[in-house]
């Protein structure tokens, strides 16, 4: 699999991981363990997120950090894609 | 949880505590609370309370559908219980 992909994989894995936590501490709110984890996790997708968009651009459009060109338009669209 | 949703319904009996975790709010490691709420009334059916158990890496999770090992329960031919 293709680095671009790998990484989208991983913070697919990280976000799922964080909305298990979630729903978990939705009924144990005060779970000390839970909410490390989920700072954790929470802390991995941030770098994650920010290792992808410097590589292949924005995942989402207020991603976006370049201040000359709207690079969100840059990204191969959905039906573009090979 | 508030359960004010609940107020106009008569005839429904509702415990006094506000929340069910407010009087057990154990700030302890797992917060664990036992399996059944704090006052459970009779004659009411309860789903046990999910302890803090083992976790599964990312990877795994999200291919099993859960974090918790304790929720992974995997169709298998003929059963695996």
């Amino acid at each position: 699999m293709e680095p671009r992909r790998m990484l989208l994989q991983r913070i697919k894995q990280y976000d799922f991981s964080l909305k298990e936590l979630n729903l978990y501490l939705d009924t144990h709110p005060n779970c000390r363990r839970a909410l490390a984890m989920f700072a954790k996790y929470k802390k991995l997708r941030e770098n994650a997120i920010a290792e992808y968009n410097e590589k292949f651009g924005p995942l989402t459009p207020e991603q976006n950090n370049d201040l000359e060109h709207w690079d969100w338009v840059d990204d191969p669209w959905p039906w573009e894609r090979s | 949880m508030n359960l004010d949703m609940f107020s106009n319904i008569d005839g429904l009996v509702l415990r006094d505590s506000s929340a069910p975790f407010a009087d057990r709010a154990e700030t302890m490691e797992t917060g664990t609370m036992g399996a059944m709420p704090a006052n459970p009334s009779l004659a009411m059916a309860y789903v046990p309370y999910q302890q803090w158990g083992d976790t599964m890496e990312p990877e795994k999770a999200l291919s099993c559908g859960t974090l918790f090992s304790d929720l992974a329960f995997p169709f298998e031919k003929g059963g695996s219980r």
